[in-house]
């Protein structure tokens, strides 16, 4: 167990290491966020709704859309030289590989998520409501069971001609449940409702992403072995 | 300074095979890359394989170190299955390409390739091995900055950092300039210490042929020849395609 | 083999084209018309059975995909990909039916109503099947990553299912939900029963028949390979045109 606990922590330093060094993926999604956010400005009529109402959504989709361009190229890196291959060859289990990807992304996505917080927050005066821990819980548990999606489909992805292009195609189907109850708990967070109005939406998007990560863990290795 | 620590002491059986290929097939859907290889090697014994491109002798090697499953037959490495984490393990391997991360530094990548098998004492192990392989002095730049040749050095050193009794070898030489391969050969030589069992895939038939115990032919899948390098035909090249064509 | 399978499809088809010509009459001339809705919720006979089938088809992928990533044998995902075609033809002709009932009788094309919506996302999880298996370079690849995308679509159906028919309840549209109407005739549920057993048996042949077709791609593809080996004499097959994945 210490070992798989010290081959994941090495995993997940090398990820973020190169993620400092280079910053590829944080600057794209956070240019991204304030982009998306610049956007949504001219696009919204704030005659006809007030961005309150809507921040929820608009906040969710942005996750969405930004995160997934992001994980696209989680396996990238692992092309140049071929150095996947110099991980599989080691004897880190496949799922180990796996799950030090999902947190090396999760840590990534998180960052972004801060920062979409606080830029629509400020373009739109948001009012995030009066219950910050519940509200980071339902963006944590949601962040998580896309990241476990996001992940296992970028393998796939890497692996095919279509590259990431593909990636919402095969992620987008299985991201409503996390829009679903993300933005719903959100909404009713920001309105001010307490947090055991969200109960039932947290245990949901709990459930969505014990069970993402559990298929991702269990099915990684098919995709990344011949 | 030396590139590896004597490796672990031997199973006591004498003379139980170091690494065995029994009826190792490989197919690509309907390609069939590797049709029946079978062959025994003993501790310290270095095979040399040599073929025309397209022969499958990159399959056979993925097949040893564990990471492409046979079609059908079995690895075994000191009797542990091949794909498992125990023979992967134990196999260390050189290819024309480096697996190396080319933002972190050297001795990065060292420790990142240590922890992942599991070693312990990386603090000395590492520049140990970066001063064997010369590169002490780039300890800091990223690996993007080196050199082809510095960068194989690197590789040869993340290879064999967890002194494995097992080394494959693809292709070593690929892209080398002279020093280089002379650094390769030399480190080569060293491997020749009795304990260690290495596989070698070449077009190099000549430094393959110095340095192998036994030598083997393969072509489109199988190996038209295996035999002790004694009983080798003289001049090599011409026997070798001989046997290609042959074989054809 | 193959010949016992398109015999076993063949006595399912005139099975089937016999109940849909049974539905057919029930659906047009025999069952009670709907109060509400009319003559247009006869639709829903092929609707709901259609869907229904494209749930079924869909299981059998992920259980196929399953035993096939564990057991690694070529029928099963070729059992996979025939129930997935099936599937998603079904799941085309739902996807029609609806908005064209919802035109007839609400005069909206679409509704968001779950079970639509639910079949709509269904859709485009057999479209990743297809295209993730059709994308890569590497056939067999291309194979085990579409069974990962039936298996997870599976796993994550339940919750995806779950959160639709929420999210509807939160927020409801102002149409009659209940396709079915508030009572259930038995003369309706009789005719319902006729539609399920009808797209089931044609659901059956088609698959069983897509099923031996496949078989006999690979066979042929297997026999071609074999005849160019013994064409060639023994010893070492030959990597067919396009060895890709199977070179050195």
């Amino acid at each position: 167990m210490r070992l798989y606990l010290s081959q994941i922590g090495a995993l997940v330093r090398k990820d973020l290491l190169i993620e400092a060094r280079l910053r590829e993926r944080v600057v794209a999604m956070g240019a991204f966020a304030v982009l998306i956010g610049i956007l949504f400005n001219f696009a919204l009529d704030r005659t006809a709704v007030r961005p309150q109402e809507i921040a929820a959504g608009l906040i969710w989709l942005t996750i969405v859309f930004g995160g997934l361009m992001g994980m696209g190229r989680t396996f990238q890196m692992e092309r140049e030289d071929g150095a996947l291959e110099g991980l599989l060859l080691s004897p880190v289990p496949r799922d180990a590989l796996y799950l030090s990807k999902v947190v090396a992304n999760f840590v990534l996505l998180s960052a972004v998520v801060l920062l979409i917080f606080g830029i629509f927050g400020l373009f739109f005066s948001l009012d995030f409501g009066r219950s910050p821990l519940a509200l980071v819980a339902v963006i944590l548990l949601g962040v998580l069971g896309f990241v476990a999606l996001g992940t296992l489909f970028s393998a796939i992805s890497a692996g095919t001609g279509m590259g990431e292009s593909l990636l919402p195609i095969l992620v987008f189907p299985l991201l409503v449940p996390m829009v679903i109850y993300g933005v719903t708990a959100t909404a009713a967070l920001f309105a001010g409702l307490p947090p055991a109005e969200v109960s039932g939406s947290l245990r949901m998007l709990g459930a969505f992403a014990l069970i993402s990560l559990a298929g991702g863990t269990t099915l990684f290795r098919f995709i990344v072995e011949e | 300074m030396s590139l590896s620590s004597p490796s672990a002491p031997l199973p006591s059986t004498v003379g139980a095979p170091a690494l065995e290929a029994v009826d190792l097939v490989r197919d690509f859907g309907t390609v069939r890359a590797v049709n029946g290889i079978s062959f025994s090697l003993r501790p310290g014994e270095m095979l040399a394989v040599f073929g025309p491109n397209g022969s499958g002798k990159t399959s056979l090697l993925r097949m040893l170190s564990g990471v492409l499953r046979p079609s059908s037959g079995t690895v075994r490495i000191h009797g542990a299955g091949g794909g498992s984490a125990a023979g992967r393990g134990r196999v260390g391997v050189l290819s024309h390409q480096t697996f190396l991360y080319g933002s972190l530094t050297p001795a990065e990548n060292l420790h990142l390739y240590g922890r992942l098998y599991g070693l312990e004492d990386l603090v000395e192990r590492v520049p140990a091995r970066l001063e064997a392989v010369g590169l002490s002095g780039r300890g800091d730049d990223r690996v993007k900055t080196l050199s082809r040749g510095m960068k194989q050095r690197l590789a040869l050193a993340r290879a064999l950092l967890h002194d494995p009794d097992i080394v494959l070898l693809d292709e070593p030489w690929t892209g080398l300039d002279v020093h280089a391969a002379g650094v390769l050969r030399d480190v080569l030589g060293s491997l020749r210490d009795g304990r260690r069992t290495v596989v070698l895939v070449t077009h190099n038939l000549s430094q393959g042929l110095e340095l192998a115990d036994r030598v083997a032919i393969q072509v489109r899948g199988g190996f038209a020849f295996l035999e002790r390098r004694a009983m080798v035909a003289t001049p090599f090249e011409a026997f070798y395609r001989e046997v290609v064509e042959a074989s054809a | 083999m193959s010949s016992r399978t398109r015999l076993l499809a063949l006595a399912l088809g005139v099975l089937g084209v016999l109940a849909m010509l049974v539905l057919h009459w029930q659906v047009f001339f025999w069952v009670p018309t709907e109060a509400s809705m009319g003559i247009v919720q006869r639709i829903f006979y092929i609707h709901l059975p259609a869907a229904l089938v494209a749930y079924l088809a869909f299981g059998i992928v992920a259980l196929c995909s399953a035993v096939y990533l564990w057991l690694g044998e070529e029928k099963l995902d070729m059992a996979a990909r025939a129930a997935a075609e099936g599937g998603i033809l079904f799941t085309a002709i739902v996807l029609i039916t609806g908005p064209l009932w919802g035109k007839i009788a609400w005069n909206t094309w679409w509704t968001w109503e779950p079970r639509l919506t639910f079949t709509l996302l269904l859709f485009f999880i057999y479209l990743g099947y297809f295209l993730v298996r059709s994308s890569t370079e590497n056939a067999q690849q291309g194979k085990r990553f579409a069974a990962v995308v039936g298996i997870i679509g599976a796993l994550n159906i339940p919750v995806i299912h779950l959160s639709v028919v929420w999210f509807r309840s939160l927020h409801p549209e102002p149409v009659v939900l209940k396709a079915e109407g508030p009572t259930l005739h038995p003369d309706m549920l009789t005719t319902l029963l006729t539609g399920m057993l009808a797209f089931t048996l044609v659901f059956l042949s088609l698959f069983l028949f897509r099923y031996a077709v496949a078989q006999l791609e690979y066979h042929r593809a297997l026999a071609r390979r074999d005849a160019d080996r013994a064409f060639e004499g023994s010893g070492p097959s030959r990597p067919r045109d396009h060895a890709t994945g199977g070179g050195r």
